[in-house]
């Protein structure tokens, strides 16, 4: 026993495992993860946000200046572990400190054109408009910002933007974005409704009536009654499991709970790979890796981006540099097998001190997890979904909303749509804050209007049919796997509706897909313990995922044409004249519906999308 | 033959003497110069840092560079006082800017520090030359049983005291073993003796200590010993307070590593001065 | 190779140590074996883990008694350092354990709210125009804004295992530590003062918290700095400061410290005389002689230059 445990601590540990046995009194010890009055079911909430990244915190944060409106966070896990934390460039916004020559409209149009004329104008002008006024926000709020000469917060120059324009904190721009907004909800006290998974927002009759959950400490099924939701619970490239440079939260939660209560998923098959993710494990490799100079090789040791892009090389955009790896990977001169094929980004060629000043992160993360020092030797990498453009259909850009009242969206989760077919750096962590202060502002002002609408006995039905639901999956005692699924879920949307995308396959997916949801209802969870039960929740993650995939691949079947980070071999060029349009994917009972709406165009008129 | 300059440190020309005694028999016998690095200060001991930073990285600049005028590596015999030292050197050896204006500060006073000499302690010495004991070893130590306790500040943190790992060292069981002892294993050898939180928080320190002495009792050690004066100070005074705070009923001696080392080599209890502890003295054969 | 991992379980009331065995893969971390495991023996076992690339803080667990970021430690290392193929892994240590490797935030973010967390901008800024700040002064704090809130500091905190009551995290004092070097705050009294009362001089100095960040953060050096904030604030109304003045005039008077002066110079005289039965064990022995005056250094006046010139540089 003594050798099992850890030397430091044989002693404290054998003491606890006497105490806790001899009291057993988990269950009467009362966490205050969630508040007192939402483990009754009695709590009234004017706006329960659902998810604590960037868009959550900074929603909650506006909604609270308001001392009457009663708001609350939920999270799955706790409130500083999100997506939002691993953003590396920065936030977008003009303010002219850094350039004085850079304009909104400049902002605006970059967005545009890097969105390649999917982005509804008129959002992309309100959001470059006031992206700025973001940046000056979280100053005040005590965001690290490096510095320039004149004291102010200093801007750097991103891909795709014309102008320097992205405030940052280090390479870890996210990170100080996500404890800063932390460290106001704790001093503001923001209600929390921490470690509480999301299982449905409940919606009778076009009225909302509240959202079901589940505490994973106790595993009680709560019902937390609403009058407004914002849904703020980030993208869904986990989908594509380890080919995702995503946390392992980014499970489409609440595209999946809006899906169910007939708010659209817009945009669905835009999903953007970045070109450089580690081949083992998806994590991603930095942009500079290629802004350094490192080359991209083949098998045979060929540079090969000069068939793809002669003048350019390694430094076209990602878009071209992805499909030009899955292009070799495909017909043969990749290295390796299945998800896990890959080309090599070869660093050796740089002088050693510039590997260990500007690319320590990339050296770090290449030794750790390929076990490849690139100063000596090649590093395989292959694509890795990395953002998700598409999500909940948000109707109003000025308050978030969506179709059904009283439920707003924001964040990566949400399609407003500023980032059409493709997103720029720096963009993300501004949209983020932009449009979580906006819902922050539009879903009070819903509820002061409004009021609760709910109805108490849906929520009841709800809950019940929930806890019927825990018992049964996880008293089950065979049957698929939830990681087996998983991983075919992966398989078939990496080779089906990957990098690139042609009829037959995604008909072949679509189909896979349908035969996994099939399985899913009778597959095994394997833990029916209601504390913590962690196998639940991937259970619930991998259903939200199922129905997130089935939408990308019918985005992706009916969109025949490329445009963005969606590229059909079947049909190479872009299509203005038929699909200048959202793709607006329904669910009604257990079928998808597909339909279009058209882009808003205001300046900018389409062109030709060259850099 | 080994040179040093040694950095003695203000408890050995205080209240442990016996260990500075230990060290300067010890060398001798072990064919290890050591000249006193004249005139030094105390380090800080880790406290002055909290009332200027700045300076006390001056005042431990003027300490390494009065070695560098001898040309000589430093030698520590204080776990505090070799954390400070190679802290203050870590970061001027690492940051131009503050090189430049530490040198400032001392060329007033005449002094100027270059980053020549390397700052080690007795135990890293004598774990890389383990030779130094070859034929020396006159009345090993057979059957004993040895708790080697490291102190904090000559394992953390990592960066500063790197000699080896400092999750989990062995240079001190390496010693034990050559001095023909047997080295314990016990749950609180990488822990903390409380002995710089003395006054602020001293029911926790007492705590603290009395744990690390009874650990090691349990763990049927004979004895403990320890690079670190402050350590043995610790555990040894104030191991009454210390074990009545965690009702622990086994008294044991707490040796300088010194000292420990002039045993193995023949030398008397009184040599060492052993006498001058207080925690089962009589212990010690 | 196959590496065998004691993994300690706590499932409701239930407490036990399983073993599990993995097979040692190219670049494995702690975090991808523990996913092993749940995927292919046993989904019952819990963790928590987000973005696997060292950002989120939430897989921090306890390995052979030292907190690790399991997405970011690689087992080869650990059976390297450890000498040994078998682990052992537990949920960080000083945090209450809520299933298996899960801990408990909540208290600990109820703590920090002492310490009012957020920046307090001064009166000149706004909302609507930022704040301004030299490049000097944003570097003072930068580094602490790293922190990823992964608890690893305060695992094997020794001060916080024997009673965190009275004493705030390591992670809390750095970002204490942020607040009060930012130029930006209108005061940083407001967060300094609260820190002291909830135990700043209270640190062991055990440097366990420093040596266990994995984003190389030094908590322990985020302590001194505020520590040196007291001074330089004028809230030195402690035994702990009094203490750290004492040995700091002490090389300004003499070159060195006095010990048999050290208890009354930190903790007064009445307290002082309470140590009377420590004093008279150390005289018995020879350990402390009253009489015994330190000698003053030769160079005492080039010292008091260093030490002047050093106030006079910041």
């Amino acid at each position: 026993m003594a050798e099992q445990i850890s030397r430091r601590t044989f002693i404290k540990a054998g003491v606890a495992v006497g105490a806790a046995v001899a009291a057993g009194t988990y269950f009467e010890w009362q966490g205050n993860n969630i508040p007192a009055a939402v483990q009754k079911g009695t709590a009234l909430y004017d706006v329960l946000i659902i998810g604590s990244g960037g868009a959550g915190m900074r929603a909650a944060l506006e909604a609270a200046k308001d001392k009457n409106i009663k708001v609350a966070i939920m999270t799955k896990l706790i409130p500083t572990r999100s997506a939002t934390t691993m953003a590396q460039g920065g936030m977008n916004g003009c303010t002219g400190v850094t350039d004085s020559k850079d304009t909104p409209e400049s902002h605006a149009f970059d967005t545009v054109k890097g969105g390649d004329y999917l982005c509804d104008q008129d959002a992309v002008e309100y959001f470059a408009e006031n992206a700025g006024k973001i940046i000056y926000e979280m100053d005040y709020y005590g965001y690290p910002y490096h510095r320039q000469e004149d004291g102010s917060f200093h801007q750097r120059k991103m891909g795709g933007s014309s102008h320097a324009r992205a405030a940052y904190y280090a390479d870890e721009s996210g990170l100080a974005t996500v404890h800063t907004l932390f460290e106001q909800c704790l001093e503001q006290n923001v209600e929390m409704i921490s470690e509480c998974q999301m299982l449905e927002i409940v919606v009778k009759d076009e009225k909302l009536s509240g959202v079901i959950a589940v505490d994973m400490r106790s595993g009680n099924i709560v019902s937390v009654p609403a009058k407004t939701v914002i849904v703020a619970t980030g993208g869904y490239g986990r989908a594509y499991w380890i080919r995702t440079t995503n946390p392992y939260s980014s499970t489409g939660d609440g595209i999946a709970a809006c899906l169910n209560i007939g708010v659209p998923f817009k945009d669905p098959e835009m999903v953007q790979f970045h070109p450089t993710g580690l081949a083992i494990n998806g994590v991603l490799l930095s942009e500079s890796s290629r802004s350094e100079g490192a080359y991209l090789l083949n098998k045979n040791g060929e540079r090969f981006m000069k068939k793809y892009a002669p003048d350019k090389m390694e430094l076209a955009t990602r878009d071209i540099v992805a499909r030009s790896i899955e292009t070799e990977i495909s017909e043969g001169r990749g290295i390796g097998e299945g998800l896990n094929a890959a080309v090599y980004l070869d660093f050796r060629h740089i002088p050693k001190e510039i590997i260990k000043e500007r690319l320590g992160q990339v050296y770090d993360l290449s030794l750790r997890f390929e076990g490849v020092d690139i100063t000596e030797k090649p590093v395989p990498i292959r694509c890795s979904c990395h953002y998700s453009m598409g999500g909940i259909d948000v109707i109003d850009y000025k308050t978030c909303a969506t179709k059904v009242p009283g439920v707003f969206a924001a964040g990566e989760c949400s399609c407003v749509s500023i980032h059409g077919a493709n997103r720029l750096g720096a963009n993300s962590l501004s949209e983020v804050l932009m449009f979580g202060k906006t819902a922050g502002i539009g879903a009070p002002a819903y509820a002061k209007k409004v009021g609760y609408v709910g109805d108490k006995e849906a929520l009841n039905a709800a809950l019940a049919k929930w806890n019927k639901t825990f018992e049964e999956v996880t008293a089950r005692t065979s049957g698929p796997r939830v990681v087996e699924l998983r991983d075919k879920m992966a398989a078939s949307m990496w080779f089906k509706a990957g990098v690139y995308r042609e009829e037959n396959q995604l008909q072949e997916g679509l189909k896979e897909i349908d035969d996994l949801i099939k399985e899913y209802k009778i597959c095994y969870v394997g833990d029916a313990s209601r504390n913590y039960n962690t196998a639940f929740m991937n259970y619930i993650e991998l259903g939200n995922l199922l129905l997130v995939s089935k939408a990308i691949i019918m985005g992706a079947i009916a969109r025949k044409e490329s445009r963005g980070g969606h590229s059909r071999k079947d049909f190479p060029k872009r299509d203005d004249k038929n699909f200048l349009k959202h793709t607006i994917i329904s669910k009604v009972g257990d079928e998808f519906k597909t339909e279009y709406r058209d882009v808003v165009i205001t300046k900018f008129k389409p062109a030709e999308r060259t850099y | 033959m080994m040179k040093y300059a040694l950095f003695p440190g203000c408890v050995l020309e205080g209240a442990a003497k016996e260990a500075y005694m230990a060290t300067k028999k010890v060398a001798v016998a072990l064919g290890i110069e050591l000249v006193e690095i004249p005139n030094w200060t105390c380090c800080g001991a880790s406290h002055a840092q909290g009332v200027d930073e700045l300076a006390l990285i001056a005042i431990n600049a003027r300490n390494m560079a009065i070695a560098e005028g001898m040309g000589l590596p430093i030698m520590t015999v204080c776990n505090t006082c070799t954390l400070e030292l190679r802290q203050a050197k870590a970061k001027l050896d690492s940051d131009k800017n503050l090189k430049a204006k530490v040198n400032e500060i001392l060329a007033k006073s005449g002094y100027e520090y270059k980053g020549t000499s390397e700052i080690t302690h007795l135990l890293w010495v004598l774990a890389s030359n383990p030779n130094v004991f070859e034929g020396k070893i006159t009345k090993p130590l057979k059957g004993v049983k040895v708790a080697g306790y490291y102190g904090c500040h000559l394992l953390r943190p990592p960066k500063v005291m790197n000699y080896e790992d400092g999750k989990n060292p062995e240079s001190l069981e390496k010693i034990i073993s050559i001095l023909g002892a047997t080295p314990v294993e016990f749950d609180f050898k990488l822990k903390c003796c409380g002995f710089h939180a003395f006054f602020t928080a001293e029911r926790d320190v007492m705590t603290v200590t009395g744990e690390a002495v009874d650990s090691a009792a349990k763990a049927g050690a004979d004895m403990m010993v320890t690079p670190c004066p402050l350590c043995q100070m610790q555990l040894d005074m104030y191991q009454p307070e210390g074990r009545a705070a965690v009702k622990s009923k086994v008294e044991i001696p707490v040796l300088h590593l010194p000292q420990l080392i002039g045993l193995a080599m023949g030398m008397s209890k009184e040599d060492m001065g052993i006498n001058r502890h207080i925690s089962a003295v009589e212990k010690i054969k | 190779m196959a590496i065998t991992l004691n993994i300690h379980r706590t499932v409701a009331d239930k407490k036990w140590v399983q073993e599990y065995k993995v097979e040692l893969k190219k670049g494995m971390t702690i975090l991808e074996a523990l996913n092993e495991i749940k995927a292919m023996q046993d989904p019952t076992l819990s963790f928590t883990a987000s973005c696997r690339s060292s950002i989120c803080g939430a897989c921090a667990v306890r390995v052979n008694g030292n907190a690790e970021l399991a997405c970011e430690v690689l087992v080869e290392d650990l059976v390297k350092r450890y000498k040994s193929e078998t682990l052992t892994v537990e949920p960080l240590g000083n945090f209450k354990v809520l299933r298996d490797l899960i801990v408990d935030w909540d208290p600990k973010f109820d703590r920090m709210k002492k310490i009012k967390p957020s920046l307090h901008p001064k009166k000149e800024f706004s909302p609507e125009k930022g704040c301004k700040q030299s490049i000097a002064d944003f570097k003072k704090y930068d580094e602490y804004a790293g922190c990823i809130l992964c608890g690893a500091c305060v695992s094997e905190c020794n001060k916080s295992t024997v009673d965190e009551k009275d004493f705030l995290d390591p992670f809390t004092f750095v970002k204490a530590a942020k607040l009060v070097l930012d130029s930006r705050s209108r005061d940083p009294k407001e967060h300094l003062q609260a820190v002291i009362d909830a135990g700043l001089w209270k640190c062991m100095k055990c440097q366990e918290c420093t040596a266990n960040c994995p984003k190389g953060l030094k908590p322990a050096e985020a302590i001194e700095k505020l520590h040196e904030a007291t001074f330089k604030l004028g809230l030195t109304s402690s035994v702990g400061a009094n203490h750290a003045k004492a040995l700091y005039d002490d090389i300004y008077n003499t070159g060195r410290l006095d010990e048999s002066k050290l208890s009354i110079q930190s903790e007064g005289l009445v307290a002082a005389a309470l140590r009377a039965p420590f004093a008279m064990r150390l005289m018995k022995t020879g350990k402390l002689d009253p009489f015994e005056k330190v000698p003053v250094n030769p160079e005492i006046n080039k010292i008091r230059d260093i030490l002047k010139n050093a106030k006079e540089a910041e």
